[in-house]
């Protein structure tokens, strides 16, 4: 049997960076490549000119509930950018005659429409527009807040390390939603702007606990050593050497946070703190479940729920599989 | 050990204190004044000012006071154990907080039970077969119980049984400890009424709790002490059960002290939903009201309790793990 090489952590690594053990892992991994059909282990095997990267997309591709998942997450995507342009503002056109038309009955408003005869397959499209915005431009927040004060708390350490510590303890053992709420009511209210700012700025430590981690590790990789021994900065022995070994689980991590800021956004939008109602968003289209819960319009729940929930899970799976992808022996 | 549980306290009192006063801070920054009666040309200034005054927001010349000085005078009221008055209920918050907690406590405290109670056997069970059957479903449900947020499985259950089924009530407005009378006199009709919000509140922590003890278990389960154990013609039953759980438990105990603040996180909206009358929904309203010594609070209580559970989760765990030392 061939045995898989053990992956290297990125271009710029070092020689004994994926040395596992293999004793305990080379089991796992070899299953994990034998086991994706249609790859032959000697390509895998024979084939060391593949990088990392081409590796792991190769491996996420064969992962079939996540490459699902990547397709239905596309669409969605697709959809909520593209449709919105073609229909322009249908999600906010409203037409009394035809509140509450019934879904799947007609081409014109194929999800019926919402107590204003506003077309629901728009504003659900709208909706969707508004979470996948928050939740992308909040984890470039994570990335930038978290990633850049965790990969200076792991390297240098002393005092930024430790409030970095502390300040996670304090985060940790505070009820995440309330927090948000104060903040953003405190901050001038309901803008959007104002949302993806206080959920970032609150949010990030995750991220740099874990960046954190990474650095503290690699930073006494030999690699490093060499690196600083050839006189490189330590500007250069971060973004050049360490971050790119450090990066697999914040992808991850990233990744499964875009799902977490989309649900948090629904509940603030459930209560009322975020993006206010004649912009529709999956959270505020549901914060009126009540008047429909014992009437016939019951769908005007259940479309923005399971939007959610499809979208959050899509993510999820996503990023699972991007974890699985990039890190084999995780399984 | 004394030494270490002192010093945990002390870092714990100096947390809360930093965080009560970076969220007084914020709630006082925040526009909108708590007396909006106050534009109204009826009502004379001076009883404006009084209720001000008696809010603790001024002084008795109706000058207001200063952040710091009104964040001294809160720190003061506290050591007496007062949190200030609700602005809409005209009550002190520390007896709204005391009237709701016994409920919570019986929500979380029922949805952490179950939690614990399903999730660690699947986990258990799950890695004990890996890539068995069960293993799938309970990964399965795990990414759901992830992605679904506990007000929409909420809104979920609601609509299945209440609406559709017509099998349970569709809202839960009913007497229980100290609101009215009554409640705890019929434990089946409580039971009955806690089955909906106990399993929105539980699933994520199944999840979470599942998923770890998977992880965990088979984490130990890969170790040279197990496979001696095996060598030795161990019964696997007791290698598992006995040698491997008793090690894989351990870091559960952090987990479930980590876990109070997200259930509470959850239970703010779903005692919202299911008219749950405990802090959570105190908490709801609060937040729609924009009543802040109220959501002021519920946070420092949720965080006082998450700090004194995670010094007893450190302390068991010191305790049941002999090799820590501190």
């Amino acid at each position: 049997m061939a045995q898989v090489p053990p992956l290297p952590f990125g271009p710029a690594a070092g020689p004994n960076l994926g040395a596992v053990p293999l004793s305990e892992t080379s089991i796992d991994q070899e299953r994990d490549v034998m086991a994706q059909p249609g790859v032959k282990a000697d390509e895998l095997a024979g084939a060391p000119e593949l990088g990392f990267w081409r590796l792991a997309v190769i491996r996420f591709l064969h992962h079939r509930v996540a490459t699902g998942a990547l397709l239905i997450l596309g669409v969605i995507i697709l959809a909520a950018i593209v449709v919105p342009v073609i229909t322009g503002n249908l999600y906010s056109v409203q037409d009394y005659r035809h509140p509450y038309k019934v879904p799947f009955q007609s081409w014109q408003h194929i999800l019926g429409t919402d107590d204003l005869g506003r077309d629901e397959f728009a504003r659900l499209l709208r909706g969707a527009r508004v979470s996948i915005m928050v939740g992308v431009l909040a984890v470039v927040g994570y990335l930038i807040i978290g990633g850049g004060l965790g990969a200076l708390a792991g390297y240098y350490g002393g005092w930024l390390d430790n409030a970095l510590m502390r300040f996670t303890d304090i985060i940790i053992s505070m009820p995440f939603l309330l927090v948000v709420i104060a903040v953003t009511a405190a901050t001038g209210g309901v803008r959007l702007s104002t949302v993806i700012i206080v959920i970032a700025a609150t949010g990030w430590f995750e991220i740099g606990r874990l960046m954190r981690a990474q650095f503290l590790v690699l930073r006494e990789q030999e690699f490093v050593q060499a690196a600083r021994a050839l006189g490189a900065s330590n500007l250069r022995i971060i973004l050049r050497h360490i971050m790119p070994n450090a990066l697999a689980p914040i992808i991850v991590s990233a990744t499964l946070g875009v799902s977490g800021i989309i649900l948090l956004e629904a509940a603030l939008g459930f209560l009322g703190y975020s993006i206010p109602p004649p912009e529709p968003s999956w959270g505020n289209m549901l914060s009126e479940f009540e008047q429909y819960l014992l009437s016939d319009h019951t769908y005007l729940v259940i479309f923005p729920a399971t939007a959610l929930v499809v979208t959050a899970l899509a993510i999820n799976l996503v990023g699972d599989g991007i974890r699985d992808a990039l890190d084999p022996r995780q399984r | 050990m004394t030494f270490y549980v002192v010093r945990r306290v002390a870092i714990g009192i100096f947390l809360l204190l930093l965080m009560s006063a970076i969220f007084f801070t914020l709630t006082r920054v925040t526009p909108g004044a708590p007396v909006s009666v106050g534009e109204n040309p009826r009502i004379h200034q001076e009883q404006v000012n009084r209720r001000l005054h008696n809010l603790g927001l001024t002084d008795i010349n109706g000058n207001p006071y200063s952040i710091p000085e009104s964040y001294v005078r809160y720190l003061g009221a506290l050591a007496h154990g007062n949190l200030g008055d609700s602005y809409l209920y005209n009550e002190p918050v520390t007896t709204l907080l005391m009237q709701r907690l016994p409920n919570s406590i019986l929500l979380l405290g029922a949805a952490l039970v179950v939690a614990l109670a399903i999730g660690i056997p699947l986990g258990i069970y799950a890695s004990t077969h890996q890539y068995s059957k069960v293993d799938m479903t309970t990964s399965i449900v795990s990414y759901i119980g992830v992605s679904i947020p506990s007000f929409v499985l909420g809104i979920y259950l609601l609509l299945t049984f209440a609406v559709f089924l017509k099998q349970s009530p569709l809202h839960w407005g009913f007497p229980l400890f100290g609101m009215h009378t009554g409640g705890v006199d019929d434990p089946l009709d409580l039971l009955i009424h806690m089955v909906l919000p106990v399993t929105s509140l539980a699933i994520l922590e199944i999840a979470i709790f599942s998923r770890f003890m998977r992880a965990s278990m088979l984490e130990v389960l890969h170790q040279d002490y197990i496979r001696t154990a095996r060598a030795k013609g161990l019964a696997m039953d007791r290698v598992n059960y006995k040698h491997a759980l008793r090690n894989a438990i351990l870091p559960i105990i952090t987990l479930v002290a980590l876990a109070i603040p997200q259930i509470v996180n959850g239970a703010i909206i779903t005692e919202g939903i299911f008219s749950w009358p405990g802090t959570g929904q105190l908490a709801f309203q609060a937040v729609v009201d924009r009543d802040y010594p109220v959501i002021l609070g519920v946070v420092m209580l949720v965080a006082a309790g998450t700090v004194l559970f995670n010094l007893i989760a450190d302390v068991m765990y010191a305790v049941a793990d002999p090799r820590i030392r501190y």
